[in-house]
């Protein structure tokens, strides 16, 4: 069915807000803290390092906080969750090193609730707000919940404090509230605009009710509600320690001049580097259960003077799915990249660095998509894409200069690896869980070295990967493994770092199996792209086999480790799939790697060589794609492999074929 | 004063793209790979790392493209994509006065 537009929705599509536009809407409904300009400009240096570090290290209390109080492993071992300071009117201060594509848009959230809860219900201290409403702002889908809480100080806003955290299942047709089959939003869990759960520092249980009743685990996300509180309340008392030692004015000095530090700072950057424009393209199979067509974002970045421009014109119209995202999701798509590419070594102040950047986007189309259209996966479709395709084209101005050129990377995992696992677990509780094990996706590749071997994520600078015993602890499952997989990563003169599998079967439940929800695009094609000839990182591989005599090959004292050994009937996955896993089912998913920099047959054959010792490319690829020919004693013969490379050299482009000879 | 551009391509003054392993000229500054030699093949041969049939997956025609040097044969640029859509990858450097 076609997405309808409904009447209403347009109150919640929101868009960033100047700060003084942002003054003239709230009027006197609200008091507002300031600061002259003159003490942003005269702050001594000392006293803008000292409590600037102190921003940060106070967004790392944050993160310690929500990780000792919730009790998902999602947020405890796997860190996805991000923090941040804001000003009065939301513009981000200091965001959090952990999830930053969540981080991104608390400054939309913050600032939308500033313009529309000032006058009802209000906006006063102790007060904290809910939101999980992407064209809101906050987070990328409905399973993003931030919690935001202003702090006044003598009276006025001072500044607000935001905590964001991917809570495990929100309701909606499928566990996980990853409804595969999605048209629209109604599908899905309900997305909640700004709501005050907490007020005069108490929580109001009839709105926590309400947000809870539509989960399927509500006390796993009560916990983690707490958790945010705790956050927020961490902040609260250490900025206001700052306010007490160094005076509000002061803090709120150096919290102007931080931004104004980070904007400064980026435009010297971006005057160093030529002026252009780079084009490139990320792509996407598959919108939904079903779905066989593939979709496109497409960006033109261009570069001029010190100011950048997204535009995103050429992109496909939303579809009836859950791939969409808002243009929360968007922003959310870009900052990443702009953050570990580009601003390495300035302060992660997004409210400075938002003003190099202007967006072009139409609405209406998949990652600025209009209500109601499906964005359940929008994380880790539209908004993983965007930051696709914005690695792409950053890394590709980057590598104009000798120097900056060092940063940039090319696109790093293609996609997350949705796998989901819902049911009973061992100790006869309701359980659901996002398998987070492909946070150890490849990196890309750099101007100069490979990227590193399961390395993470660009968008999660502090990602991590759960233990095996801990998902085995938490959940009933049991691995048969989880390890590197050979050419995952993108064959280049420098190679992507490669990914990983893990393989594991239901355990322990008492009834027997459980539910398995998979979510994972990259299969018709790859998503993470080589830069400068290098090719993209492996393909996506889910398998799921059926009826395996693991439980045999346990009884004789073995534990397989090939599916060959398993036996069984292969079922290989589409990109969205839901089924039930029974006792003696086996599932087996292969996640992506980063992609390559520079042509393959550039590469030193001894890098190749010792790849081939250590798993990480197979002979086949570096034969036939690196064109190695090794000795007996796996060492490379320099005639052979020149002679080789020589005739795949015309080979690959065409030429003569029938004077290539291996 | 030449520009570089990426690890294979460089621009001069003038606008013009070459090889910066061969010198052989491929394109100006506004379509740096104009003269790249083009081919599509199966995405299967980018070599394993493509692990399935994109049949499997999808009904669009899924093709390996991907551009030469004229000159030395080194690969300027690869890409995994539907074959019914052109080539979005490209880009401009401007020319410095």
């Amino acid at each position: 069915m076609a997405v309808i537009p409904v009447s209403g929705s347009e109150d919640f599509a929101n868009l960033p807000m100047s700060p003084e536009e942002t003054r003239r809407v709230v009027g006197d409904s609200v008091p507002l803290h300031d600061v002259d300009r003159s003490l942003v400009d005269g702050i001594d240096p000392l006293t803008y390092e000292v409590v600037r570090h102190r921003l940060t290290s106070i967004t790392e209390e944050m993160g310690d906080a929500l990780k000792r109080m919730s009790g998902s492993v999602v947020v405890t071992d796997c860190n996805d969750f991000d923090a941040g300071i804001m000003d009065e009117v939301g513009d981000v201060v200091q965001v959090g090193l952990y999830n930053t594509e969540l981080a991104a848009s608390l400054d939309m959230a913050a600032n939308w609730t500033l313009r529309h809860r000032a006058h009802r219900p209000g906006i006063g201290q102790g007060d904290m707000f809910l939101c999980n409403d992407p064209w809101v702002g906050g987070g990328l889908h409905q399973n993003d919940v931030s919690l935001f809480a202003p702090l006044f100080i003598d009276g006025e806003l001072f500044c607000w404090t935001g905590a964001v955290a991917h809570q495990v299942d929100l309701g909606g047709v499928s566990p996980g509230s990853w409804s595969i089959g999605a048209t629209d939003v109604f599908w899905e869990s309900v997305p909640t605009p700004p709501v005050k759960i907490v007020e005069g520092g108490e929580i109001r249980t009839d709105i926590e009710d309400v947000y809870l009743r539509r989960s399927r685990v509500p006390k796993l996300v009560a916990l983690d509600l707490r958790a945010k509180i705790g956050a927020n309340n961490v902040a609260h008392e250490r900025i206001q320690a700052l306010c007490d030692k160094y005076g509000a004015v002061v803090v709120k000095a150096v919290m102007r001049r931080t931004m104004d530090d980070a904007e400064s700072r980026l435009r010297a950057k971006l005057r160093e580097l030529p002026d252009g424009s780079w084009t490139s393209v990320a792509h996407q199979d598959s919108a939904r259960a079903g779905d066989r067509e593939i979709y496109k974002i497409v960006l033109t970045l261009t570069k001029a003077g010190d100011q950048l421009t997204l535009d995103f014109t050429g992109t496909d119209p939303q579809v009836d799915g859950l791939i969409n995202c808002t243009f929360a999701g968007l922003r959310g798509g870009v900052i990443p990249v702009v953050l570990t590419m580009l601003c390495g070594d300035l302060p992660w102040a997004p409210g400075g660095i938002h003003r190099c950047i202007d967006i072009v986007s139409e609405p209406g189309t998949i990652n600025n998509c209009t209500f109601p259209a499906g964005i359940g996966k929008a994380s880790v479709a539209s908004t993983w894409a965007t930051t696709n395709v914005t690695t792409e084209c950053l890394a590709g101005l980057l590598d104009t200069h000798p120097e900056h050129g060092k940063r940039a990377m090319s696109v790093c995992c293609g996609t997350w690896d949705f796998t989901l696992l819902a049911g009973v677990d061992q100790r006869g509780g309701g359980f659901v869980t996002m398998v987070c094990d492909s946070m150890a996706g490849g990196l890309g590749a750099r101007t100069d070295s490979d990227g590193v071997d399961t390395g993470g994520l660009a968008c999660i600078p502090m990602g991590r990967v759960a233990d095996v015993e801990m998902n085995e602890f938490a959940f009933p499952m049991l691995y048969l493994w989880r390890r590197e997989e050979a050419d995952s990563g993108g064959p280049g003169r420098y190679r992507g770092g490669v990914g990983a599998s893990s393989c594991f079967l239901p355990y322990g439940s008492p009834l027997g199996g459980v539910h398995l929800v998979v979510s994972a695009p990259g299969k018709a094609l790859p998503l993470a792209s080589g830069l400068s000839g290098g090719l993209p990182a492996g393909t996506q591989h889910d398998v799921l086999l059926r009826a395996t005599s693991v439980h045999e090959a346990f009884a004789a004292g073995r534990i397989p480790s090939s599916l060959e050994e398993l036996g069984g009937e292969l079922d290989l996955l589409p990109t969205h799939h839901e089924t039930d896993l029974g006792e003696a089912d086996v599932y087996f998913t292969h996640w992506q790697g980063g992609g390559g920099y520079g042509d393959p047959l550039r590469r030193d054959p001894e890098a190749v060589a010792a790849d081939l010792r250590a798993h990480k490319v197979s002979a086949r690829a570096a034969a036939d794609v690196y064109g190695v020919v090794l000795d007996d004693a796996g060492a490379p013969d320099p005639g052979a492999t020149e002679a080789h490379r020589a005739a795949l050299r015309r080979r690959r482009a065409g030429l003569e074929p029938e004077e290539a000879h291996a | 004063m030449s520009i570089r551009i990426d690890d294979n391509l460089e621009q001069a003054a003038d606008g013009s793209v070459s090889c910066r392993h061969c010198q052989a000229a491929v394109g100006v500054a506004a379509e740096p790979l104009r003269d790249a030699r083009v081919r599509l093949s199966a995405p299967r041969d980018a070599g394993p790392s493509v692990r399935s049939n994109a049949r499997h997956f999808t009904d669009r025609e899924v093709v390996l493209r991907q551009s030469f040097c004229p000159g030395c044969l080194t690969m300027l640029q690869t890409e995994i994509v539907p074959g019914d859509e052109p080539s979005h990858r490209t880009r401009t450097v401007a020319v410095r006065a």
